[in-house]
C-alpha cells in the first residue's frame, strides 16, 4: 500500500515549496561553512568549500521536483492539450466523430435510463429490500384475496413486522383524480411520513372512524396548487366525504410502478364508496398484500409459517377451482404490478439494438481514424525517428480517442435525458416513473464510453504506430505500411455490413409484424362507431344505466345518418369485462376457460358486422320471459360441442351445469378480436340484454354517411335521453385497436430508426474503405491503365473487391439475421414458422446499397489519368 | 588514487533511516554529518542528494518532519523516523546483511 500513500502525498502536494527548500539547503550550507571555520579555515574558504561539498544545488532541486510530481498525470495533461490541438486542425472530422458518438451513446443512455426505471429501480421508501409481497398461488396464477382473510392473517402472523393490503380498483374523485383504498398499516410499513399534515394509521382504518384521505404530491400540486389550506378540505367519494389530513412526500407514487396514485383512503371506507360490503364479505377477492419481513426471517421461513394460516382461513376467500394453492413470499423491493414483466423484453431488445448501433458507429469511427492514421504516417515517422517511444505515441493517439469520447458523452447526457422521456411517452410506461440519472447510469455511461474508446481507438492506434520509420520518412511507396491496415479496414467493413444486416432485418420484421397486426382479419367490420359509456361501479349508477337500455336503443335507431344501432354491456373494447363460468351437461367449466359474457340488444351482430357462422343472431323476439337463448363464438362452440353442431344445445353460466338456468344456443358468431389485436379469442357468450338485464356500457352505430357527423349526432342524441350521462370516446374499431399496439409501434419505430441508421453507416463505411483503397493504389492502377487495362477492367477490379467483401458480410450477417428472426419470433405477429423472406430482402437491400456506395470510387479509379497517377509521389 | 567510493545505489535511504533510528530527531545537515562520520572518510557523499531521499522517505510515510531551530539558530527541518520506517529498516537491514554475507562467501570461494 506504500505506493498509494506516495500517490496521495504527491496529489496533496506534500513536501516543501521551492522557497522552503532553498531555505533548508541554505541552512545546511551555513552549518557546513561554520564547521569548516571552526576547523580553522577563513570565512571565505569555508564558504567555498561548503558550496563545493554541496554541489549541484540546481540538480538537486530538479531531482526534488521529479520526486514530487505524478508523471502519468503530467503526461496525460500534455497529451490532452496535444490532442485538442490535433482535433482543432481538422474540425470536420472532430465534429462528425463527436456528433456520431453523442447520438450513439445518447440512444444507449436513453434506453438504459428507461430500462433502469422500469426494471431495476427500487421503491422510494424506507429500506425497500425488506418488503415482500404475500401471494396466494393457484397453480402458478396469483389470486387476489378477500378482506376477511387479510384481517385474520394480519392479526395472527408472527413473521412480518407489519402487513397491509391494497386494492387496484380506482376511486374516481369528482375532479378526475384517482384514489385507492389501502389498509391502515400502509404508510407505517413503507416508512412514508407526511410532508405536511399527517398520514393515516391503523387508528383511522377502524369501522366508524372519521373518513380521511392522504394526497400525493403531484395531485396536491395539480388540484390544490400546493396550498396548505388543502388540509381539512374534503373529497366527495360517492357516499363518503373524506377529510384531507396530509400530503405524501414528493417522489412517492405508491406501491405500483407506472401507476401513480392521486390519493389514498383507508380501506374501512369501502362499504360507503363502492358497491357491496367487501370488508365483511368473503365473496370478493380484490386485494394484494405487502409486508415487511421481521429481521432474520427468510422468505422461505415466512412461507412455511404463513401456509397453515392460509389453510385455516381458506374459507374466508374464494378460490374458483379446488383447493390446490400455496403461499408465496416474493420480494417487493421494486413494488408490485406487471410493469417490469410487460416491458422487460421490448426494453432489453431495444438495448441490444442500440448496443449494435453503437458498435457499428465505433467501427465506422475506427475506419475514419485509420484514414487519418494513413495521412499522419509522416508525422508519426518523424516523431519515432526523433526518439519518441512507440508506447508514448500510442498513448497520445488513444488520448485523442478519449477526448473525442469524452466530448461525445458530455453531449450524450442531455440527449439521453430527452430521449428517455420521449421513449417513456412512446412506450406509455405509465405515470410516476422516476427517469433520473442514478449511479447505475453513471457506471453504464463510463463503461460504454471506455468500451467505445477501446473499440474505435485501440486498433487504429496500433496500426498507426506500426510504421517503418525509413519508408515513412521517404513518404513514397505508401503501400508498404498499408497491407495489414487494409486487412483491418476490410474486417471492420465486414463487421459493419453484418451488423447492419441484422439491424435492418430486425427493423423489417417489426414493421411487417405491425402491418400484420393492423391488417389481420379482425372477424368484423372495423368501421362501426363505438360510443363508450363509462360505468361507475355503484348500485345507483348500475340501476340508472340499466334503465337507459331501451330509451337509448330506440333513440339511436331513429337517428338520421345511422344505418343501424345497438347497445351492449361489457362489449368489445369496453374497459369493463365480465367473466363467467360456462358448462354443458357433458362438460363442467375448466380452469383454463376464459369466458366473456356480453349482453346485447337486437341488431348487435349486424351493426358490428360480425357474420354468423351458423344459426341466427339475437333479435327482438328474445325478450324477457321468452325461452333463454345464447349465441356462442366459434371458439366456445368448438370447445364445448366439438365438431357437432352447437345449435339447439344447452349451456349454463355456471361452473357446473344446472338445467334450471340453462340457455339454448341459437347461433354461432365468428371469432372476433375483442379487446386487443393479438390476444387469443377465448370464449364469448352473447346473451340478450332483455333476458339478462345489465347497465349500458356502449353503443355501436353503423353510419350511413360521414362518420364524424354520425358521431356528433349520436352524442347529441345521448344527451337528449339523459343530459347527465357521461360519454367517453367515440371512435371506430380501427382507432380503438391502435391503442393496444403500443409495444409493437414502439419496437417498429425504434427498430426502423436504427435500421435506417445502420443502412447509412454501412453506405459510408463501404464508400470510405473503397475510396481509401483506390487512393492507395493510384500508382498501381495507373500502371495497369498504362499497360492497356480498359476502363471496364478497372471497374471490374474494384467491384470484385466489393463483391468479396459483400459475400463475406452477407454470410456472417445472414447467419445473424436468421438467428435474430428465430429469437424474435415470440414477439412477432403473423409470420409462418420458416418465413425468411424478410432477411433475404434485407440482404438484397444492403447489397444494393453497398454497390451504390462503390460506384463513385470505382468511377474515380477508371478515370485515372495514367500519366498523373504515375507522377504522383 | 582516491579510495573513497560513491554511495552504492539504493543504500542512501537505508543509511538515512539507520541514522534517524540511532540518533532520534535530526536535521538534514546532522544526518549528512553522521553518515560521513560513520563512513570515516570512505564515502563520497554529495550532501545535497540527501534531500530528495528525505522527501522520498517522507512520502512513503517512513519518516516525518517539522520545522525547528538549528544549532546556529537558523530555521531547519527536523526529521524523525516513524514506526513504519523502523519496520522497513529492520526488513532492509536483514536483506542487506544477507546480501553481504552471500557476496562475501562468493568472493572467498572465487579467490
Amino acid at each position: 500500500m506504500t505506493w498509494l500513500r506516495v500517490l496521495f502525498s504527491r496529489l496533496a502536494g506534500r513536501g516543501r515549496t521551492p522557497a522552503e527548500l532553498a531555505e533548508e539547503m541554505a541552512a545546511h550550507r551555513a552549518s557546513l561553512a561554520a564547521e569548516y571555520e571552526r576547523r580553522g579555515m577563513t570565512a571565505e574558504a569555508a564558504h567555498a568549500e561548503a558550496r563545493r561539498q554541496f554541489a549541484g544545488a540546481t540538480q538537486v532541486r530538479e531531482l526534488y521536483y521529479e520526486q514530487r510530481r505524478i508523471p502519468l498525470l503530467d503526461n496525460l495533461a500534455r497529451d490532452i492539450v496535444y490532442a485538442l490541438r490535433q482535433l482543432r486542425a481538422s474540425p470536420g472530422f472532430a465534429f462528425a466523430a463527436v456528433l456520431t458518438l453523442a447520438l450513439g451513446l445518447g440512444a444507449n443512455l436513453a434506453i438504459y435510463r428507461v430500462l433502469d426505471a422500469v426494471l431495476f429501480r427500487e421503491l422510494p421508501v424506507r429500506d425497500p429490500g425488506g418488503l415482500v409481497q404475500i401471494q396466494l398461488l393457484e397453480g402458478s396464477d396469483p389470486q387476489r384475496v378477500s378482506y376477511p382473510l387479510f384481517r385474520e392473517l394480519a392479526a395472527r402472523q408472527q413473521v412480518l413486522d407489519s402487513l397491509f393490503a391494497v386494492s387496484d380498483v380506482g376511486l374516481p374523485a369528482p375532479d378526475g383524480g384517482r384514489g385507492f383504498m389501502v389498509s391502515g398499516a400502509y404508510f407505517r410499513t413503507l416508512g412514508i411520513p407526511a410532508q405536511i399534515g399527517r398520514v393515516f394509521t391503523e387508528e383511522d382504518d377502524r369501522p366508524g372512524a372519521q373518513p380521511v384521505a392522504v394526497l400525493s404530491d403531484s395531485y396536491w400540486t395539480r388540484e390544490y396548487a400546493r396550498s396548505t389550506s388543502a388540509i381539512g378540505r374534503t373529497l366527495q367519494l360517492n357516499g363518503a366525504r373524506a377529510a384531507i389530513i396530509g400530503v405524501a412526500p414528493a417522489g412517492f407514487f405508491g406501491e405500483t410502478p407506472g401507476a401513480a396514485r392521486d390519493f389514498w383512503v383507508p380501506m374501512s371506507l369501502q362499504p360507503a364508496i363502492t358497491p357491496g360490503d367487501r370488508i365483511n364479505g368473503a365473496a370478493y377477492s380484490w386485494l394484494s398484500m405487502i409486508g415487511r419481513l421481521r429481521p432474520g426471517v427468510a422468505a422461505r421461513q415466512a412461507e412455511a409459517a404463513l401456509d397453515p394460516l392460509f389453510r385455516e382461513f381458506a374459507h374466508l376467500t374464494v378460490t374458483r377451482f379446488g383447493r390446490d394453492y400455496r403461499v408465496r413470499v416474493a420480494p417487493a423491493n421494486r413494488g408490485i404490478g406487471d410493469l417490469d414483466r410487460r416491458f422487460e423484453r421490448p426494453l432489453w431488445l431495444l438495448m441490444g439494438m442500440a448496443g449494435l448501433v453503437l458498435v457499428m458507429l465505433c467501427s465506422n469511427l475506427a475506419n475514419l481514424l485509420l484514414g487519418r492514421a494513413a495521412v499522419r504516417t509522416h508525422e508519426i515517422g518523424v516523431r519515432l525517428a526523433l526518439g519518441a517511444g512507440r508506447w508514448r505515441i500510442l498513448r497520445q493517439l488513444l488520448t485523442e480517442s478519449l477526448v473525442l469520447c469524452a466530448a461525445g458523452i458530455a453531449l450524450a447526457f442531455p440527449l439521453g435525458s430527452r430521449g428517455a422521456s420521449a421513449l417513456a411517452a412512446l412506450a406509455s410506461v405509465g405515470t410516476g416513473l422516476r427517469l433520473e440519472a442514478g449511479w447505475h447510469e453513471a457506471i453504464f455511461a463510463l463503461a460504454a464510453a471506455l468500451a467505445c474508446t477501446c473499440m474505435f481507438g485501440l486498433a487504429p492506434a496500433f496500426a498507426a504506430t506500426r510504421v517503418d520509420v525509413h519508408s515513412a520518412l521517404q513518404s513514397q511507396h505508401r503501400t508498404t505500411a498499408g497491407a495489414r491496415r487494409r486487412h483491418f479496414a476490410n474486417a471492420l467493413v465486414i463487421a459493419q455490413i453484418s451488423l447492419s444486416l441484422v439491424l435492418i432485418c430486425g427493423a423489417a420484421l417489426f414493421a411487417r409484424s405491425l402491418w400484420n397486426l393492423r391488417h389481420q382479419d379482425f372477424g368484423m367490420s372495423r368501421d362501426a362507431l363505438l360510443v363508450d359509456i363509462p360505468l361507475e361501479l355503484t348500485p345507483q349508477a348500475i340501476a340508472h344505466q340499466g334503465a337507459l337500455v331501451w330509451p337509448l336503443y330506440e333513440r339511436m335507431n331513429l337517428l338520421p345518418g345511422v344505418r343501424s344501432a345497438a347497445v351492449s354491456a361489457f362489449g368489445p373494447m369496453s374497459s369493463l369485462l365480465r367473466t363467467v363460468g360456462i358448462s354443458t351437461p357433458e362438460r363442467a367449466a375448466q380452469r383454463t376457460d376464459v369466458t366473456r359474457l356480453v349482453c346485447v340488444s337486437p341488431g348487435f351482430f349486424e351493426t358490428m358486422g360480425i357474420p354468423m357462422a351458423a344459426g341466427r343472431g339475437i333479435t327482438a323476439e328474445d325478450r324477457a320471459g321468452a325461452a333463454p337463448v345464447v349465441v356462442l363464438n366459434q371458439g366456445a362452440a368448438r370447445a364445448l360441442f366439438g365438431a357437432g353442431s352447437a345449435i339447439g344445445r344447452f349451456v349454463s353460466q355456471k361452473d357446473r351445469y344446472a338445467a334450471r338456468d340453462a340457455m339454448q344456443v341459437i347461433g354461432v358468431a365468428r371469432d372476433v378480436r375483442f379487446s386487443s389485436a393479438r390476444e387469443p379469442f377465448g370464449f364469448v357468450l352473447y346473451v340478450p340484454i332483455a333476458q339478462s338485464p345489465a347497465p349500458v356500457t356502449g353503443i355501436v352505430l353503423r353510419p350511413a354517411g360521414n362518420p364524424a357527423q354520425a358521431a356528433a349526432a349520436a352524442r347529441a342524441a345521448v344527451k337528449s335521453v339523459d343530459p347527465n350521462l357521461k360519454i367517453g370516446a367515440i371512435r371506430n374499431y380501427a382507432e380503438a385497436f391502435e391503442g393496444g399496439l403500443g409495444n409493437d409501434k414502439l419496437l417498429a419505430a425504434i427498430a426502423g430508426t436504427f435500421g435506417l441508421l445502420a443502412l447509412a453507416l454501412c453506405y459510408i463505411g463501404v464508400y470510405g474503405v473503397l475510396s481509401y483503397a483506390v487512393e492507395r493504389r493510384t500508382h498501381e492502377i495507373g500502371i495497369r491503365i498504362a499497360l492497356g487495362a480498359g476502363r471496364a477492367g478497372i471497374y471490374r477490379m474494384v467491384l470484385g473487391e466489393v463483391s468479396l467483401l459483400m459475400a463475406a458480410s452477407l454470410l456472417v450477417g445472414g447467419a445473424g439475421a436468421v438467428a435474430a428472426t428465430r429469437a424474435l419470433r415470440g414477439m412477432l405477429f403473423g409470420f409462418a414458422a420458416a418465413d425468411y423472406t424478410l432477411p433475404l430482402l434485407a440482404a438484397v437491400l444492403l447489397g444494393s446499397a453497398a454497390f451504390a456506395a462503390s460506384y463513385l470510387p470505382a468511377r474515380r479509379a477508371s478515370r485515372l489519368d495514367p500519366v498523373d497517377a504515375l507522377r504522383q509521389d | 588514487m582516491d579510495n573513497r567510493s560513491e554511495v552504492p545505489y539504493g543504500t542512501l535511504d537505508l543509511m538515512v533511516l539507520k541514522t534517524l533510528d540511532t540518533l532520534g530527531t535530526l536535521h538534514g545537515y546532522g544526518i549528512a554529518r553522521r553518515i560521513e562520520q560513520v563512513a570515516e572518510g570512505a564515502l563520497e557523499l554529495n550532501q545535497g542528494t540527501i534531500y530528495p531521499a528525505l522527501l522520498r522517505l517522507e512520502q512513503k510515510g517512513w519518516i516525518t518532519s517539522e520545522w525547528g531551530a538549528s544549532d546556529n539558530n537558523r530555521r531547519a527541518r527536523f526529521y524523525t523516523i516513524t514506526r513504519a520506517g523502523r519496520k522497513q529498516l529492520a526488513a532492509e537491514a536483514e536483506n542487506w546483511s544477507r546480501t553481504v554475507a552471500m557476496m562475501a562467501r562468493m568472493l572467498e570461494g572465487e579467490s
